[in-house]
């Protein structure tokens, strides 16, 4: 049983094709404009990787916030259920999954079932979502993936003005005129993103075990940061890409589908 | 603001296009369809609300002879005093003064315009007023402080210390325009003699007030007259409050709109009643034959919502309501603390409720205070001394009434009032074993979150929580 996931995000795309429960290939792109090209591009990326043609995916489900957009797949599900779906499979122990995407943030809390019982996403506001640290990378020319690993090398990080992303970038720009080292600079965009996503999971409460999914949760520094303020664990996926979940979800909810369940 | 919005006034364009719509089934159904053709956004609305029926018709004629009172005040001798929601107009009636209530335009236009009250929203700013202040009034305020409405006499408000987002508004608007303002204020106390008392003599002081500007003495006579017509109109809520505990719901989604509609922009006029009375007939009939308010004559669910609806364009709430089969019990706007209601008996609320006395002056004077006291964001948001915990313990004892199975707040910062209390108020509802959800939108700006978005998210809870 071939099956298919994909995850059309506002900044990347992403699909899995899945046999039997095991994944088979994978592809994450940067989303095009139009969310049937991204479609297009990662599920044909990653049927190119196995040697797989589409007639040979049994069922495929979309999820991201283009689904609805997708021509080839048998059916759309929420982002929300698909990152719970499959955060569970990359780590069957979590009961507190924080997903923070492109741009947005979810928290969701699962039964010992692996059912999602609560959710909670962040209001309209860029920053505590990856695009945040997308233009913090940017601004101070640096890549988006050394955040982590110059905030681990900072003595003094330092404290951004506002965590309003506008703000904060000129808040950033002002600390690099100011020779400011930039170790501090990134450990203090990693703090100021920390504590906004810190605010949502204590919301909702924190259960054992927490991880993290979405591009973000490949930061180190951010995962550093909430742990020191959250004054919890987050237990690292190591299954499988992070930012992969929400298409792993689909996956596994198109073999859910063909094993004749409703989802 | 945009050019081309300073080219007609908006309350006129509003009231054509409530008066047109109103008369839209006048012809053949042929005539009607084709119509609708050319009114690609608007017919959202008038189509659903047509539906309806005779109410839909007669809330519609309502909606539009509220704006063509605005909009001919002038050259038929009447003042107008811009207020709120939280206030009854029988007052303004009584006194020969229009109401401009600015919430029930905002809602107008939202439901009406694609950019619904965008760029009033923004003119505000542009004034100067914040923009963090709360869009429900900021919405029509804004047209007026461009100078793109009927002409306005006075301000008028009871908001101050209930929701001061919204009394600054008022004060603003006052400010600006250079208009006489009132704000008749709220004592700590719900009920006993010390809180009559006060609100006597700051009715007394509106009284004069309104008459000082209007040169013309209030005739008691007159507002006797209203407080009987406000006294069947809450005879025929309650009638419908009754009939809304069946399940199914014999109560179709809209209705709850119409009834605060009509209460907000005509309490103590017939044609408030005229509405009402319409919908009595409907739901009785509905009643009688056991079928569902719901279109599919299916009801998968009850939903309560304590707080207020969302007004985005093609009544898209209601809409999904209809579409998912979700009967509608209302919210906190419906809600009337009149002692006859059921919920004042079944909870026995009865000293925190108003009767209609119009033995005397005075006593006419302590009905208009007691209903105003108990207007929505005031009786429940409030909590005053002796009723702290107001707006949990009407939520919940509503949500068991109706037998809801899910309370639904929705807003935003903007609103101050219940934003900064929601989270605690689901915690407890949830705890009573409703499932809630916060809803983060703008009931009046779609720009803060889509309603798509919102109703996605809305629909994904009660998916995960198993409701539906």
């Amino acid at each position: 049983m071939i099956t298919a996931g994909i995850d059309v995000g506002s900044l990347t795309s992403k699909a899995v094709i899945m046999k039997d429960g095991k994944i088979l290939s994978s592809i994450i792109l940067k989303s095009k404009p139009r969310p049937w090209e991204s479609a297009d591009l990662a599920i044909n990326g990653v049927l190119e990787k196995t040697g797989l043609s589409m007639k040979d995916i049994n069922c495929c489900v979309g999820t991201g916030y283009g689904r609805d957009k997708i021509p080839f797949i048998h059916q759309a599900r929420s982002e929300i259920a698909c990152h719970a779906k499959g955060a569970r499979w990359l780590m069957p122990s979590a009961r507190t999954v924080i997903d923070i995407g492109g741009q947005d943030c979810k928290v969701m809390k699962l039964d010992e079932k692996g059912e999602m019982v609560k959710f909670i996403t962040n209001d309209k506001c860029a920053s505590g979502t990856g695009r945040f640290l997308e233009v913090m990378a940017k601004a101070m020319g640096v890549e988006l993936s050394e955040l982590g690993e110059l905030s681990a090398r900072s003595k003094n990080p330092v404290t951004l003005a506002s965590a309003c992303t506008v703000w904060a970038q000129a808040d950033v720009i002002q600390h690099l005129n100011e020779m400011i080292p930039i170790e501090d600079i990134a450990a203090g965009i990693n703090n100021a993103m920390a504590s906004r996503v810190a605010t949502l999971v204590s919301s909702i409460g924190i259960e054992k075990e927490v991880c993290m999914t979405g591009g973000v949760a490949k930061n180190s520094g951010v995962v550093s940061s909430l742990e020191k303020t959250l004054g919890i664990r987050i237990k690292k996926i190591r299954r499988d890409d992070p930012q992969l979940a929400g298409a792993i979800g689909a996956a596994n909810y198109a073999e859910t589908l063909l094993n004749g369940g409703k989802i | 603001m945009r050019k081309e919005l300073k080219e007609y006034n908006f309350d006129w364009m509003l009231w054509n296009a409530f008066a047109s719509a109103a008369r839209l089934k006048s012809g053949t159904e042929k005539e009607y369809q084709n119509t609708l053709k050319y009114i690609p956004y608007f017919k959202g609305v008038v189509e659903p609300i047509m539906e309806c029926g005779e109410p839909g018709r007669k809330f519609l004629e309502m909606s539009a002879k509220y704006l063509e009172n605005i909009v001919h005040a002038k050259e038929r001798g009447f003042k107008t005093a811009v207020t709120t929601f939280c206030f009854s107009p029988a007052i303004f009636y009584a006194m020969d003064i229009i109401p401009v209530g600015l919430e029930v335009i905002s809602v107008m236009m939202t439901f009406t315009y694609k950019r619904g009250t965008a760029d009033f929203l923004d003119f505000c700013n542009e004034a100067g007023f914040t923009e963090t202040s709360c869009s429900s009034q900021r919405g029509t305020i804004g047209a007026y402080l461009a100078g793109v409405g009927a002409e306005i006499d006075l301000i008028v408000t009871d908001s101050p210390g209930v929701c001061d987002t919204n009394a600054n508004a008022f004060a603003f608007a006052s400010a600006y325009l250079d208009k006489p303002f009132f704000q008749l204020d709220m004592p700590p106390d719900l009920t006993g003699e010390r809180s009559d008392e006060y609100h006597r003599e700051d009715y007394k002081a509106l009284i004069k007030f309104l008459e000082e500007h209007t040169g013309k003495k209030l005739e008691p006579e007159k507002l006797k007259a209203c407080l009987d017509e406000l006294q069947k109109q809450d005879n025929i809520i309650a009638e419908l409050e009754e009939m809304a505990r069946i399940i199914p719901s014999p109560i179709p989604v809209v209705y709850n709109l119409f009834v605060y509609a009509s209460r907000f922009l005509f309490a103590g006029m017939p044609e408030c009643t005229l509405v009402l009375e319409s919908m009595l007939k409907n739901a009785s009939e509905n009643a009688a034959l056991k079928r569902p308010g719901l279109k599919s004559g299916r009801e998968k669910i009850r939903a309560f919502f304590c707080y207020i609806d969302h007004y985005a364009q093609n009544l898209q709430l209601w809409q999904m309501l209809e579409r998912e089969e979700i009967s509608y019990c209302g919210n906190i706007l419906s809600r009337l603390w009149a002692e006859n209601v059921p919920h004042v008996k079944e909870y026995g609320k009865e000293e925190a409720a108003y009767s209609v006395d119009t033995a005397s002056i005075d006593s006419m004077i302590n009905t208009l205070a007691g209903i105003n006291s108990r207007m929505p964001m005031i009786k429940s948001i409030r909590g005053p001394y002796d009723a702290p915990n107001m707006w949990l313990e009407d939520t919940l004892a509503l949500a068991k009434m109706y037998s809801t199975d899910v309370i639904v707040y929705n807003g935003t910062p903007g609103c101050r009032n219940t934003w900064g209390m929601v989270k605690l108020l689901a915690r407890d509802t949830e705890a009573a074993g409703y499932p809630t959800y916060i809803m983060y939108s703008d009931a009046f700006d779609e720009r803060v979150q889509s309603w798509e978005a919102t109703e996605e998210r809305f629909l994904e809870f009660l998916k995960v929580r198993r409701i539906i």
